[in-house]
């Protein structure tokens, strides 16, 4: 994780030799990583309750998001509430699809799939046309706006959507959820963990993309609009080019984040995918794991889910254990409050965010290690 | 002689409301020479390189690069073209790191710009080649610092070192020891000189420290209220006494 470019950048060019024939080894930290999707794949096996792998299911979809996200905000310095629109969108696509299929078909899917892309890329074209050149503060305003607007959508257009109660539906294929396929390791295997495993290997699949993205020529350009537009420009870049892309590809990816929770809860609501809560939550989860780190978003996204959903419960089983005491139990019940205090703990003690405020320590630590070095010499 | 200029204005005049910043100004400044423009501040040494570089429209006259009139070309056109600047701020991507800023600036004269999905380090030649950038403006020790942990004197440098990447035939050097640090002149200086001795580029430079100007220009245009009021060779110049009233006020301080 904290292995960057930086890192790249100083082998590179310590070694006078910049050339990168030989198929580096693994380092310590993609043993790490791997060792962790790997946890991910085993966790319905590990643990019989649901509840955990609904947990572990959500922080990967979020995971995805998140970086989505950290792509715009954090790569190219777009500031843009409508992420979480996008992500509505794609969960709208494949829901209404199947709700208003008579027979639904695994193909159905595919074609949610290719509308909400299609939908997704039209509209951060037509955002970034009409927009993204006026000043960042307009823009977030607007997008903050189009977002209502799809909320305001979801609620009213009830013909379509249901309205507030929302839709729930059922998957076809293997991945319904009344499929099973028999018993392994005492654990069935029936549709919910098929769509499980295509959460898992979409978000993997999906997160290194947006990690390739980052990296290539485009990714760095992308930073250095972020850092100083107007020298962008001086060195012969066309930025708008750039955030375009930028735009396109994040927003596609959080509408296939999109499509991956509607099918995990067979459910949505205009509340649980296109409120300005989720925003919200998206935006906190990029601060906590790390502008500009994309990896960061694990974190985030593991912190804020777990806490949600395990926190009222610690409260509660701690509160009881002194049953006598009022007081303890109301303030075991404001579970939010001891959210919001351990938030604010994590930005004061993470200023760059949890991953970020870790690489520029290590940064440091390599640099001074240098100079270390050469005074040596 | 009659080499075409590298960089040429005829008549050329910008007014900014009642204001005559650039005044029919002819300049002619021939390829891969060192020239020099002083003056009084006000006197639109800036305001000229800003017409040069195109991010200023002349209210009249021309500006002919290698003899091609370039007067209606935008700044990212002419910066394409060859012409490339400095600027009076620095002006860098502060948290990127030193390499990185170099290697972007190489990255767009490649073709390579639109490329998403091949990872940045398959291309060693682009890092290898701002290296050798960072080596010329003597900051190879420092490819790994964040720009914005530099001192501002490397930080010029480090300018210096993007705009030489950007393989221009003519540089603009605006005022690049302008906040600098005095122990820290030498060093730039050094660095424009070297710059010159390789003989294949035309360098445009405001200054203002005099000693610096001399020992590098091989003309000197003197610019006041718009107008050139002598272009001459250093020594020339420096024993003009119109010049000298006219910039310094008479006494000229040799340290």
């Amino acid at each position: 994780m904290i292995m960057d470019s930086g890192m790249t950048d100083k082998m590179a060019v310590n070694d006078h030799t910049l050339s990168k024939e030989n198929v580096p080894a693994l380092t310590s930290l993609d043993t790490f990583r791997i060792g962790i999707v790997i946890l991910m794949g085993l966790v319905p096996f590990i643990f019989p309750s649901f509840r955990v792998m609904d947990v572990m299911a959500k922080i990967m979809i979020f995971t995805l998001v998140v970086a989505s996200f950290d792509l715009l905000l954090g790569y190219t310095g777009i500031l843009s509430f409508a992420h979480g629109m996008f992500f509505g969108i794609g969960a709208y696509s494949v829901a209404l699809i199947l709700y208003h299929t008579a027979a639904p078909a695994w193909y159905h899917i595919i074609i949610a799939i290719l509308i909400s892309l299609v939908v997704s890329i039209g509209l951060s074209l037509v955002i970034s046309f009409f927009s993204l050149r006026v000043k960042a503060i307009f823009f977030a305003m607007l997008t903050l706006a189009l977002a209502e607007f799809a909320h305001i959508l979801g609620v009213q257009w009830t013909s379509l959507t249901g309205g507030e109660d929302g839709i729930s539906f059922t998957l076809p294929w293997i991945f319904n959820f009344n499929h099973t396929f028999g018993t392994v390791w005492h654990t069935q295997i029936n549709g919910r963990l098929v769509v499980y495993f295509l959460i898992l290997f979409s978000t993997l699949f999906l997160f290194a993309g947006l990690v390739r993205f980052t990296r290539s020529p485009v990714g760095r350009v992308l930073q250095s609009i972020r850092d100083n537009e107007q020298r962008a420009v001086a060195l012969g870049y066309q930025t708008f080019r750039y955030q375009i892309y930028s735009i396109v590809f994040g927003s596609s990816v959080a509408s296939l984040g999109g499509i991956l929770f509607a099918m995990w809860l067979c459910y949505v609501n205009p509340d649980s995918v296109f409120h300005t809560a989720i925003m919200v939550n998206i935006l906190l989860m990029v601060l906590i794991g790390g502008m500009g780190t994309l990896y960061g978003s694990v974190i985030g996204a593991a912190f804020l889910i777990i806490t949600e959903n395990w926190l009222p419960q610690l409260l509660k089983s701690a509160a009881e254990l002194v049953p006598q005491s009022h007081v303890i139990q109301v303030l075991a019940d404001r579970w939010q409050l001891y959210f919001g205090i351990l938030f604010v703990l994590v930005v004061l003690f993470f200023p760059k965010g949890v991953l970020g405020t870790i690489r520029a320590h290590y940064r440091q630590r390599v640099i001074e290690s240098e100079s270390i070095e050469n005074q040596l010499k | 002689m009659t080499m075409t200029p590298a960089i040429e204005t005829r008549n050329l005049s910008i007014q900014f409301g009642g204001h005559v910043a650039v005044d029919c100004l002819d300049i002619q400044v021939d390829p891969f020479c060192l020239k020099s423009i002083i003056g009084p501040n006000g006197a639109g040494k800036t305001t000229l390189f800003n017409l040069i570089s195109g991010q200023y429209q002349p209210t009249q006259g021309q500006v002919l690069f290698n003899g091609k009139d370039i007067t209606r070309m935008s700044a990212a056109k002419r910066a394409q073209l060859g012409i490339g600047r400095s600027f009076q701020l620095t002006n860098i991507f502060s948290s990127l790191t030193v390499l990185e800023n170099v290697r972007l600036a190489i990255q767009s004269r490649q073709q390579i710009g639109m490329v998403f999905w091949k990872d940045f380090s398959k291309y060693p030649e682009l890092e290898e080649a701002a290296y050798d950038c960072l080596q010329q403006v003597r900051l190879q020790d420092k490819t790994l610092h964040e720009a914005s942990v530099l001192t501002h004197g490397e930080q010029r440098k480090l300018e210096i070192a993007i705009l030489l990447a950007l393989d221009p035939s003519v540089l603009l050097l605006d005022e690049p020891t302008a906040g600098m640090s005095l122990e820290d002149v030498p060093a730039i200086l050094e660095i424009i000189q070297d710059i010159k001795s390789q003989q294949n580029r035309t360098i445009l430079l405001v200054e203002h420290k005099f000693d610096m100007i001399m020992a590098l220009s091989d003309s000197i245009a003197v610019l006041q209220e718009g107008r050139i009021i002598c272009d001459d060779t250093p020594e020339a110049v420096s024993g003009n006494p119109v010049v000298m009233e006219a910039y310094l006020g008479g006494g000229v301080k040799h340290e």
